[in-house]
Formats: structure tokens, C-alpha cells, sequence
């Protein structure tokens, strides 16, 4: 048998992810299946190379970017399950009978400014987002036409004139965006 | 990890299996085939496990029986039932070997099938009560699956937003599809065993807590599982034995005689026999359709799912297999086989091969007096519910093409090697209720004027995938070993391209929308 004693999900550990996210005992224990199944190492945590190992993450533009966010909590480069499900967690489809915490509107934006906001200044600055839109079109658009693009965008979000988009000029340019839809995905039990 | 692969060269030549002969395509992406032999890397997991969880299991019920076998063990009870026990494995004995040997002709095999399927019945509809409430909630609020495809091939990116330039929300969907890949994506799917959607009674196919839920459950697993483990069994691994070694004998017999044609007619009833007496020790229940279609030169292909997929076939045709040469009782075996026919065996390490190899098929393939030739053109073994890119290797040969669909049931057992050790895979296989499948015998096709070897081998694997009912995965067989074979990293950089062409394409339509406005 194996030597990992968190081959088993106590129920404990379950409850408490519960109390955290919010997801379901069967959705924990599926996403517990998925985490162990991604494990190669058998060591109880993820690293960067497990994660790139999954193709259609491998060849999402944004694959760094993602596998980014699951360890900005991480202190040792390695994710445990309950960072895994934290990180999840924000993608929970939004139900309205239920109390929110991570999934909520507002975490939703603030996860995805993160992912623009790479060294956590609070701001997006037009080098961050001009390393974004390079993931994005790769060779296609010159270097020249990818920083009108730039410049334009962040003319038209910014408010305080400052150059650089603030949380909240970056929630009012999404607030007629359907937010709860793009970022949600489907959770199986 | 070559001393990985050594060890499982090793395990695999001590244990004797009919059809263990991993015949990959003669197209040899050099890594993936030779580690389609070596089986998968990576661990077992809690909620689909080996033969291992089940003594956990057992484990955990271990304690009251081992009072109970104290209890009986002071009556003397154990004296009394183990001539019941001897009896009951010498009945089932015999009639595994009858079934084995005549069992086709009287249909048994199908009856235990059907029983078995009664059983099923009854477990799902105890378990369907809580399962079903909450899910047609999930469906509004998830994100559409209309919007971005992250695929090798035509990928999609999702329209942006009519005002045109880059807005902050077009990343997004890129980003829930990154995360939807996390949590799920179809290619490891595909290379792990398949969920079923009721449970069979083998507790490595359902999570743990549905075994305490109903007490009627549980007492059928435990009659399933002391049937199995004590029953089934012993008298699968005894009829393997007995039947592999008929098989070489009797192949070496009629190895024997000069080339002729009675020769051909003859090594064709006598391998066909020995198959299906391998074939009844696994129980294995395979019905066949459309057997007019069935090959009776050229190249036949097939999707692949697990070592058995070459013995399913022979118990209904007489084919020629192409595989890597290999030592050990392996090849021993192989070489038995070969006495009697004509299979093409390879070594891959060889650079000259691959050209030596087309030749040598492409002759046989053209050969009317022999027999067709077995092919699995993806390379690497799935777990039946999708079919990876076939490698065209095959298709590049002026022959008739027998494309054929092998799809297992596997409510009844699991053909799929997800098991880390050969000997975890054959035990897992054995105390199994039974493995049944269905062939489809598709028409033949050649290819055509103008087509390419590549759009053939597309053209039958959508016919194979629509007719078994497979989804279609525009992955190559590669991407099974994930970032050790460098056809991986090559390819990686040149997928990602494709997704960024995609993004960038709808990005300057907008752009050009914007500047025409202007």
C-alpha cells in the first residue's frame, strides 16, 4: 500500500473545504481524484511541470499565466489541495440561494486582475498589459501596433489619468461584462 | 526512464499471455509504442484503484469476519465447508473449461452476460436516489462550450467584442478554458480507466462511502467478491496455463509441415481455436457484426485499448500481427506464432527499419494466399471512449484497408492497463466479471487518387469513431508521455502558435473595423 497518508481524504479535511468554498463533498472528493491523478510524484502537492504536463493547458496562450495563479499562495513552489481547491474555487458558477464567498462577483474580477497584475502593485501598467496581449498574438501584430493597441485600451478604462488601471477603473470597464458567465466552469459531482 | 522500462520488459516476459505482443504500427514514433509496452506512469488514485484497494477494503471489514472465522474455526465449521469450496472451484473448473473450449457454440457466455446485467440493473437503481437532484442548476451558469477551442487542430477564438480593439475581458474565456483543462481535460480523461456511470460490484469503480449506504449492497459486493477472488479466479490463471501452452504446442505442430495450402487452412482453424480457448479462460464475450466485412486480405485497423485487442480479433479471423521483437517467453511465444505464419516482426532501434517494414507489408498486403495483416495505427493504447490521430504509416501502403471498431463494455470489466504492474493488470483482469465487447466489421476502402496518406487515415478514423460511438481526439498518440518525448516539446511550441494565430486573426478584424470608423 502506498506510503502517503493522504491517500484518503479525511472527513474532516472535507468539512472544512466545504466551510471555505463552498463546493460539494462529491465535488471535493472528484477534484481530490483529479489532484492525485495529476500528482505523478505521489508526494501530496503539484508543481509547475504537473500542471504543464496537461496538454490543453500546455497550449493555452495563457498556460503561465495560469498555473501563475495557483502558486502566488504557495511559499515552497508546491501546491497542496487545499490551495488547488482555493484557487478553483473562484470559478464556481455563482447560485443565488447560496452564500458566496469565493466565487462572488467581485473575487471573480479581483482573480482576474491579478492575472494582469503581475508584480501586485495594485495597478495594471501598459508593460503588464502589453505582456499579456504579446501571450495572446504571439508573432502575429508588430511590437508597434501591439502598443497602440495598448494605449488604447487603457485610455479608454483609465479615470484618474494616471496611466495605470486601478482595481476599481478595471471592475467599472467590465461592469457590463456578463462576469459570472465567462468566468465560471461546470464542476461534476 | 529506461530502468523503468526494463523492469516492465522483465515482468512481462515471465508471465505468459496470449496477445501481450504489443502490436503498434510499424510508423514508430520511437518512445510512445516501446512505452505502450511498459504500460502507463502514472500512480493509482483513491476512487479508481488495483487490485490492492480491495484488500483495503477487505481490511476494513476484516475484523468482525476475523472474529466470525475465530467463532467458526472453534466449531469446526471451516472442516466442514472446505470440501464445499473444493467442489464448488472443481464445478466452476469444468465449466469454465467447457465454455472455454465448446462454450461459443451454446451461447453460455452471453447467458452469464445477461445475468450479470440484472444484477447491474438492480445496483443502479439503489444507488440512483440521491445523485440527480442538483444538477440541472449547474447548466445556466456555467460559461458556454460555444466560445474558445484550445485544440491542435482548427483551433477557435472567441469572437471579441463589437466595439473593436483589445478590451480586458478578452482574455477571460482563455482563462476559465486554462481552468476547465485543470479540473478536466479530455485527453488525460482518456488515458485513464472510464468511469462508469453504475456500479458493477468492483469496489475499485466506486468511491467508498456508497459501500456503507446500502446494506443489500454491500452484501452483494461481498458475495461478488468472495465469487470472484475464490472462485473465478484460481480456475482463469489454471485455464490460462493450459491454454497458452496448447497454443504452442499445437502452433509449433503445425509448424512442422511443408508450405502448402492446407497448411494456411489448417494454422488458420487451429490458431482460431487456441485464441478462443485463451479467450474463454478471461471470460472475454465478443460479438461480431457485419461479418461480411470481415478481411480476408490486406490491412486490417483498429482502434486500440488494451494488450487483448489482437486476441478478441483472432478468435474470429486468422490475422498477421507486426510488432516489435522482443526476448523472454515473449518471444518465445512470438515465435511460435511465427512457425506457422507469416508475422512481421521489427526492431524499432533499427533506422532502416521503418522503410524495410512498408516493403515488407506492402508485399504481404498484396499476397492473395495470405492472410491480412493487424494494425493499430494510433500507436498507444486509450481506454475505449476515444480514438487519438492514426499514424499514417499504414495507409501509406496501395492495399484494401479493413477498418474495424473494437468497443468493450466495461460495465463488466476493464480491459484498459491503468494498473502500475503487468501482474496488478492480469489480476485485475482475472477476477473481473467477464470482458465483453462488440466488433464492427466496417467496409473495406483504398485511397483515393488525390488523397493524402494523412486525410486517409483521418477519413477511417472518423469512420471507426462514428461507428463504435468514440469521441474524436485531434491529439497525437504522443502526448500520452506528457513532456518526456520531444515530438512533445516540437509540437507544443507550434500548437500554441496556432492558438495565438486564431486570437490575433479576430483581433485585426477589429482592428481594421476601428480604423475604417475612423
Amino acid at each position: 500500500m502506498g506510503n502517503k497518508s493522504s491517500l484518503m481524504l479525511q472527513e474532516q479535511d472535507i468539512r472544512d473545504i466545504q466551510a471555505e468554498t463552498g463546493f460539494l463533498p462529491s465535488q471535493i472528493e472528484r477534484l481530490y481524484s483529479r489532484f492525485t491523478s495529476l500528482d505523478k510524484g505521489d508526494s501530496g502537492t503539484l508543481s509547475r511541470e504537473d500542471f504543464l504536463r496537461i496538454p490543453e493547458l500546455a497550449i493555452n496562450p495563457l498556460g503561465d499565466r495560469i498555473v501563475h495563479a495557483f502558486f502566488k499562495e504557495s511559499e515552497d513552489d508546491h501546491v497542496n489541495f487545499r490551495q488547488f481547491v482555493r484557487v478553483l474555487a473562484h470559478f464556481r458558477p455563482i447560485k443565488k440561494a447560496q452564500d458566496n464567498k469565493l466565487n462572488a462577483r467581485e473575487e471573480k474580477l479581483r482573480f482576474a486582475f491579478k492575472m494582469y497584475d503581475l508584480d501586485d502593485d495594485e495597478r495594471i501598467s501598459r508593460e503588464e498589459l502589453l505582456a499579456v496581449l504579446h501571450m495572446m498574438v504571439g508573432e502575429n501584430i508588430s511590437d508597434d501596433q501591439l502598443n497602440s493597441i495598448a494605449e488604447r485600451t487603457i485610455l479608454e478604462a483609465d479615470r484618474d489619468g494616471d496611466q495605470m488601471i486601478s482595481f476599481e477603473e478595471f471592475c467599472s470597464a467590465l461592469e457590463r461584462t456578463d462576469v459570472e458567465q465567462k468566468m465560471s466552469i461546470k464542476f461534476l459531482k | 526512464m529506461p530502468h523503468y522500462l526494463q523492469s516492465r520488459r522483465s515482468a512481462s516476459s515471465h508471465l505468459l499471455t496470449a496477445g501481450v505482443t504489443h502490436y503498434s504500427t510499424h510508423s514508430f514514433a520511437s518512445e510512445a509504442c516501446s512505452r505502450s509496452l511498459a504500460g502507463p506512469t502514472y500512480r493509482r488514485h483513491p476512487l479508481q484503484n488495483d487490485v490492492r484497494m480491495e484488500l483495503s477494503l477487505l481490511n476494513m471489514l476484516w475484523s468482525p469476519v476475523e472474529e466470525a472465522a475465530a467463532f467458526l474455526n472453534s466449531l469446526e465449521v471451516w472442516e466442514a465447508v472446505r470440501p464445499f469450496v473444493l467442489w464448488g472451484q472443481l464445478m466452476v473448473f469444468v465449466c469454465f473449461l467447457l465454455v472455454a473450449t465448446i462454450g461459443r457454440r451454446l451461447k453460455l457466455r452471453r447467458k452469464y452476460v445477461e445475468l450479470l446485467d440484472g444484477v447491474f440493473n438492480f445496483a443502479a437503481f439503489k444507488l440512483a436516489d440521491d445523485t440527480d437532484e442538483e444538477e440541472e442548476e449547474d447548466e445556466a451558469a456555467t460559461s458556454s462550450d460555444e466560445e474558445v477551442v484550445i485544440c491542435p487542430e482548427s483551433p477557435r477564438a472567441v469572437p471579441a467584442s463589437h466595439e473593436g480593439s483589445f478590451r480586458f475581458e478578452d482574455p477571460l474565456p482563455y482563462l476559465a478554458a486554462g481552468m476547465r483543462a485543470v479540473v478536466s481535460d479530455c485527453v488525460t480523461k482518456s488515458f485513464t480507466s472510464a468511469e462508469l456511470r453504475t456500479w458493477n460490484m468492483l469496489s475499485r469503480t466506486k468511491r467508498q462511502r456508497y459501500l456503507r449506504k446500502s446494506p443489500s449492497l454491500t452484501v452483494f459486493w461481498a458475495v461478488g467478491f468472495v465469487l470472484r477472488w475464490v472462485f473465478l479466479m484460481p480456475v482463469r490463471v489454471l485455464l490460462l496455463v493450459i491454454s497458452l501452452t496448447t497454443l504452442i504446442v499445437l502452433c509449433a505442430a503445425v509448424g512442422l509441415l511443408p508450405s502448402s495450402a492446407f497448411k494456411r487452412r489448417l494454422n488458420k482453424r487451429v490458431v482460431m481455436w487456441c485464441f478462443d480457448f485463451v479467450a474463454g479462460s478471461l471470460s472475454i464475450v465478443a460479438r461480431f457484426h457485419n461479418p461480411e466485412n470481415r478481411p480476408t486480405h490486406g490491412i486490417a485497423v483498429a482502434n486500440h485499448t488494451s494488450p487483448i485487442d489482437s486476441m478478441v480479433l483472432a478468435t474470429d479471423q486468422c490475422f498477421d500481427m507486426v510488432g516489435q521483437k522482443t526476448r523472454g517467453l515473449l518471444g518465445l511465444f512470438m515465435g511460435a506464432l511465427s512457425r506457422s505464419s507469416y508475422h512481421i516482426w521489427f526492431e524499432r532501434s533499427e533506422s532502416k527499419e521503418r522503410s524495410k517494414v512498408i516493403q515488407v507489408i506492402q508485399e504481404h498486403a498484396q499476397d492473395p494466399e495470405k492472410p491480412p495483416i493487424l494494425i493499430f495505427p494510433e500507436g498507444i493504447c486509450l481506454n475505449n471512449t476515444a480514438v487519438v490521430q492514426f499514424k499514417k504509416g499504414a495507409f501509406e501502403v496501395d492495399s484494401d484497408i479493413y477498418p474495424i471498431a473494437i468497443r468493450f463494455d466495461l460495465r463488466y470489466g476493464d480491459p484498459y492497463w491503468y494498473q502500475n504492474t503487468f501482474t496488478g493488470y492480469v489480476f485485475s483482469m482475472m477476477t473481473s466479471w467477464a470482458i465483453v465487447c462488440d466488433v464492427w466489421y466496417l467496409p473495406p476502402t483504398r485511397r483515393g487518387p488525390n488523397e493524402s496518406a494523412a486525410a486517409f487515415a483521418s477519413r477511417v478514423k472518423s469512420q471507426i469513431a462514428h461507428r463504435g460511438g468514440f469521441v474524436q481526439l485531434a491529439w497525437d498518440g504522443f502526448v500520452k508521455f506528457g513532456q518526456q518525448s520531444e515530438a512533445w516539446q516540437r509540437k507544443r511550441g507550434e500548437w500554441r502558435q496556432r492558438q495565438q494565430d486564431a486570437f490575433a486573426r479576430r483581433l485585426s478584424s477589429n482592428e481594421a473595423e476601428e480604423r475604417k470608423r475612423e
